[in-house]
């Protein structure tokens, strides 16, 4: 018990550490620009009271620590302060936009975790069979499609051939929850498909590492059948081994919705991004940045907390 | 209870495996012999005999890459070839339990000594209560004092001999006739193998199991079986009543694998090196307790691994240092040699201490020849030579450690285990050490590399006078090489002294039990 | 080191797909068909034929050129970025696993820091902070895949230290630079290698994806996700320009993953 206490205690600093550290990159890497920001922000042709004026509704002229310090807290209330280009609060904005972007990111990863873990069972039980090299080689190829261009050829297929699909059309969850799934499901799909091959690839070796491991060999001289076995002992034990590639592959699903809502013209933190980028609304940007750092912090912080439910021996902090 | 007659026939057994070509290999060659109702019958041969595949053909484990090509297999008057998958998994667990070598990962990581025994039961009757029943008492049957505390442990809490006997819980569980154990004790230490080898003598006695014991372990099949097969290429050679069989061996072969295994180190004229009267004393600790610290976060273990250790080692004397495994002689050994450091107390060396360690697989870079090996051992002595005189004085050292010029060029993976070993030693005497500490320097060699390690670290110490310390659990070997010896047992010193005194009239109980398990040693 | 069919089977299937894209690279080096902005007005959208046999583009420019050209920006983004990661991995890795202790604490908190930011999201704050240019993509690239070599060399030279040898260079005295890259360092490479491979396939997934966003390589420069990004509003009436680009980017991650196949699977069948 004790040392489960420990344990916890530990992943719970390392988790708050990671966090702060995470805000102080957000803060550096707006606070480091080369040249003044003020500046940089409002190009050459502005005048120096106008940048004297920014410099001033940014709080530049604060020391470096007392501005960290001041952004941190009201970070974390939520606060960003104003949009440049659009005048709303920063927050606002993000929450307007979250839904298109949690909800693909939710969507594709429940999409890889119930596709790849079938596919990866199916595929270790008879390794080197056609139904396995078949299944491993279409993963090969899903993974060598970049997203954007897999998206390309789904609406194509989805809207051009099939004519069941509109690029573009989004309806917000809250006028109708269904329709709001609908339009998000083939986006979802592009960003999951190339993330099920990776997933599926390292499920696959793994279970058949396990299928041929020394407690795999017990349960069988127990009399279970593969069935039973491949429930009871190897799919646990390779979701163990699996949930930190498959915490990367969230952080990668995040970062891979942020250019598919641009092929699928989807209002979501993506394309607030890109605005931000482009008309450099520096206050926008740092939020969403934080904002999108914070939740994989706290995804890779419950990946630490599952796999310590499955594991004793984490539990135990036996393992790294 | 007892069937009649035999339990186990396998009649003209013939068994290939696929390699990696796809092409049909014959592991298993006319292979016919039968178990007795309520024997131990050993199974004995080199490695790559057969001896596992027939554990598995008789268990029904076998991978899909092998096949029965012919023959018959009948338990309890049935022929287990001609019966379905579905069929023989129901007999497993039921009727036919099995063990297998290395107990360390054969119990599910994630789940409890209970759920991992209790899969055999669920398949078989849907009481929970009396399944519950039925392990604990079985845990309590293979020696556990607290079943109920056992039962709702993690297998990473467990010793090694702990979890062989869970593992042996589970295959007895169901009251099988038949048991195979595979080589159940080659991966535990001497004292453990014999109580897990008396275990499985009382569950034939008591329960009427019949055993069929498969191990390279000469010894312990002479006395814990009744029967004796020796197996070679896939075929029994040679098989009688265990006494018999070592008495007066029917073929050449069985001769040879007995001669093998009886490492005689009084055959290879050693001698022990003793201390002169007034030698000086090259090492010594006083007091020193130590323990593993692995993480930044993480306190000191609350028990220490060492404690209250203080030994002093002459110049020229040969001291051996024994105990069963986990006893804290490896611990012991790093601190003194200064990888760990200690909680408390003082090491006094004087002069350099060099160390040759157990893994010949590890012992040597890979990345790097024995060339480079030993050039790094000189510069870290601070010698300066010139290009010739390097050269020459490697090829002196290289034949003394019994290695020749050529194997200057050699990578660790182009030797054999004792070749590396040997080359590790060479390694060792560049550094023209006061002290060499040897801890367990032959145990994972075959015979004859054993025994000319042996020989050569013996020579070391009686010709070049080095003073050596050696930790082995073979107690034959510390009895001819060293003239004092130290007995540890859960980290402390229990008995320490002059060899025969020591090991002829053993005052402490961890003595006397490794001098009883000494019959069970490889 | 013996080799079965089937790894011997990954080494010729990834050996010919590279070897379409190296051919590419260096042809494209000497030689273009066409200028690769050379427009042409009559020559619009024109399906692939025997002038343009990838066809051309809603300028009139010639896509086989530009497919030529474009493999040297995918080549030079990713082997470059990686060669960087690799850098820092490697010294971060090596110094954190050997010294562990709070230095490692240290070390790993960093790395799990970086990883915090998707990989696509700290390039493209770089590349708004610093401006959009090729030598910005590459080391916000190299930056994200930093940490992944730092783990990986972390995790073995941990396991390496317990090794007797090294062991037994600690009780020679030898310096721990010594250790760490004479002793350590020559025996990580099995273990490099196929993250290498792995890191040259994410790194082009991701420089396509800034390219495509338009924070990539820059015009007139061409890259295959510049080019998908350029055609997507044509994908239905000059599929061509979707294709190609495409399959060029197909055959380099495949043939990285079957070499990366290759690699695994004899260095495992070598060690047995």
């Amino acid at each position: 018990m004790g040392s489960a206490v420990r344990t916890a205690l530990i992943k719970l600093c390392e988790f708050l550490l990671t966090a702060l550290l995470v805000s102080f990159f957000t803060f550096a890497a707006f606070a480091i620009i080369p040249g003044d920001t003020a500046r940089v922000m409002l190009g050459p042709e502005a005048s120096e009271e106008q940048v004297e004026a920014l410099r001033e509704e940014l709080g530049l002229n604060e020391p470096l620590a007392e501005r960290y310090f001041d952004w941190l807290g009201n970070a974390f209330r939520g606060d960003f302060g104003n949009s440049l280009s659009f005048g709303n609060p920063v927050g606002d904005l993000i929450a307007s936009r979250l839904p298109v972007t949690l909800g693909m990111s939710l969507i594709a990863l429940i999409f890889v975790v119930a596709v790849s873990f079938p596919m990866a069972a199916v595929c270790s039980r008879n390794p080197g069979s056609i139904k396995d090299k078949s299944l491993s080689t279409a993963g090969h190829i899903l993974f060598a499609i970049p997203p954007f261009a897999l998206s390309m050829m789904l609406i194509l297929f989805f809207s051009k051939v099939l004519h069941i699909f509109t690029a573009g059309r989004y309806t917000a969850p809250s006028d109708n929850f269904g329709a709001y799934l609908v339009s998000l499901l083939l986006p979802s799909l592009c960003i999951a498909l190339p993330k099920v091959a990776m997933t599926f690839k390292f499920l696959r070796a793994s279970m058949i590492e396990f299928s041929q491991g020394d407690f795999v060999r017990t349960a069988k001289s127990h009399g279970l059948s593969d069935l039973r076995i491949m429930l009871k002992h190897i799919i646990p034990n390779s979701a163990v081994s699996s949930v930190t590639v498959i915490s990367l592959v969230l952080s990668d699903i995040m970062g891979g919705s942020l250019i598919v809502e641009q092929v699928f013209n989807l209002p979501g933190l993506g394309r607030l991004l890109l605005s931000a980028i482009s008309r450099r609304d520096f206050p926008l940007l740092s939020g969403i940045v934080f904002y999108l750092a914070m939740m994989t912090v706290l995804l890779y912080f419950l990946a630490d907390v599952i796999s310590a439910m499955i594991d004793p021996r984490i539990r135990d902090g036996r393992a790294a | 209870m007892s069937y009649k007659g035999h339990i186990l026939e396998v009649k003209n057994l013939c068994l290939s495996l696929c390699n990696a070509d796809g092409a049909p290999v014959r592991i298993l060659n006319d292979l016919t012999f039968s178990v007795r109702s309520g024997e131990i019958l050993g199974l004995i041969g080199d490695s790559g005999s057969g001896k596992t595949m027939t554990a598995l053909a008789i268990s029904g484990l076998l991978s899909d890459f092998a096949q029965a090509d012919s023959g018959e297999i009948i338990f309890e008057g049935e022929d287990l070839v001609k019966k379905s998958p579905r069929e023989r998994r129901r007999l497993l667990g039921e009727k036919i339990g099995v063990i297998f070598q290395d107990p360390s990962s054969a119990l599910d990581p994630l789940q409890t000594v209970e759920s991992n025994l209790s899969e055999i039961i669920s398949l078989r009757s849907k009481n929970k209560e009396e399944g519950r029943e039925r392990i604990l008492r079985m845990l309590k049957t293979v020696g556990f004092e607290n079943p109920e505390q056992i039962a709702k442990r993690y297998p990473h809490r467990l010793s090694g001999g702990q979890r062989q006997r869970v593992l042996i819980a589970g295959a007895a569980l169901m009251n099988p006739s038949l048991l195979i154990a595979d080589e159940p004790t080659s991966s535990l230490d001497t004292v453990t193998s014999m109580s897990i080898m008396q275990l499985l003598h009382e569950m034939c006695q008591e329960m009427g199991i019949s055993i069929l014991f498969i191990s390279h372990n000469l010894n312990a099949v002479r006395n814990f079986c009744d029967r004796v097969m020796v197996m070679k290429e896939g075929a029994i050679i040679d098989s009688d009543t265990s006494w018999d069989i070592m008495g007066q061996p029917k073929s050449a072969f069985t001769a040879e694998l007995l001669l093998k295994s009886k490492l005689d180190p009084k055959a290879l004229g050693i001698s022990r090196g003793v201390a002169q009267e007034d030698a000086p004393v090259v090492l010594s600790a006083e007091g020193i307790s130590a323990c593993y610290k692995n993480t930044f976060f993480k306190k000191a273990h609350t028990t220490p691994v060492i404690s209250g250790i203080s030994l002093e080692v002459k110049e020229g004397e040969s001291v051996g240092l024994i105990g069963s495994s986990g006893c804290g002689k490896t611990t012991l050994v790093k601190t003194i040699l200064g990888l760990i450091k200690p909680e408390s107390g003082t090491i006094t060396k004087s002069g350099k201490i060099a160390a040759v360690f157990q893994d010949p697989v590890s012992s040597l870079n890979p990345a790097h020849t024995v060339r480079w090996h030993l050039t790094e051992a000189l510069e870290a002595s601070g010698r300066k030579m010139s290009e010739d005189e390097r050269k020459n004085y490697f090829l002196k050292i290289l034949e003394d450690v019994g290695l020749s010029g050529k194997h200057l060029t050699r990578f660790p993976h182009q030797m054999s285990g004792g070749q590396r070993q040997k080359a590790a030693i060479a390694m060792c005497l560049v550094q023209e050490p006061s002290v060499i500490i040897a801890d367990e320097p032959f145990s994972a060699l075959d015979a004859s590399s054993q025994a000319s390690i042996i020989k050569l670290l013996s020579d070391i110490n009686t010709k070049n006078g080095t003073t050596m310390l050696i930790v082995s659990h073979n107690l034959r070997v510390i009895k001819a090489m060293c003239s004092k010896v130290i007995v540890m047992d859960k980290g402390k010193i229990v008995e320490a002294g002059d060899t025969d005194t020591v090991l002829n009239d053993p005052k402490s109980d961890t003595t006397a039990a490794l001098l009883k398990a000494r019959m069970y040693e490889a | 080191m013996r080799s079965s069919t089937a790894s011997r089977r990954y080494l010729y299937t990834g050996g010919i797909l590279l070897s379409i894209v190296l051919a590419f690279f260096i042809l494209g080096l000497f030689w273009t068909p066409y200028g690769i902005n050379e427009t042409d007005a009559a020559s619009k959208f024109l399906a692939p034929c025997a002038e343009h046999i990838f066809g051309t583009d809603n300028l009139g420019r010639d896509v086989f050129s530009r497919c030529l050209v474009a493999a040297r920006y995918t080549l030079l983004v990713s082997f470059t970025g990686v060669a960087y990661a690799l850098v820092i991995g490697t010294l971060a890795g090596l110094i954190a696993g050997y010294n562990g202790g709070i230095i490692d604490k240290i070390i790993m908190i960093f790395s799990n820091g970086i990883m915090c930011f998707p990989g696509i999201l700290l390039a493209l704050v770089a590349v708004a902070v610093f401006g959009p240019s090729l030598f910005n993509v590459i080391w916000a690239l190299g930056l994200v895949f930093a940490p992944t070599f730092a783990r990986v060399y972390r995790t073995s030279t941990i396991e390496l230290l317990g090794r007797d040898y090294i062991l037994q260079a600690k009780l020679m005295g030898i310096h721990p630079l010594r250790i760490m890259f004479v002793h350590i360092l020559p025996n990580l490479m099995s273990q490099v290698l196929p993250a290498v491979i792995i890191g040259l396939a994410n790194m082009t997934l991701f420089e396509s994806g800034m390219s495509y966003l338009g924070l990539g390589v820059q015009p007139p420069a061409a890259s295959y996700g510049k080019m998908l990004s350029d055609a997507q509003s044509y994908m239905v009436s000059a599929p061509w320009l979707i294709i190609f680009p495409t399959l060029m980017r197909v055959c380099y991650i495949l043939g990285l993953y079957f070499i990366s196949e290759w690699v695994r699977t004899s260095v495992k069948g070598g060690s047995k």
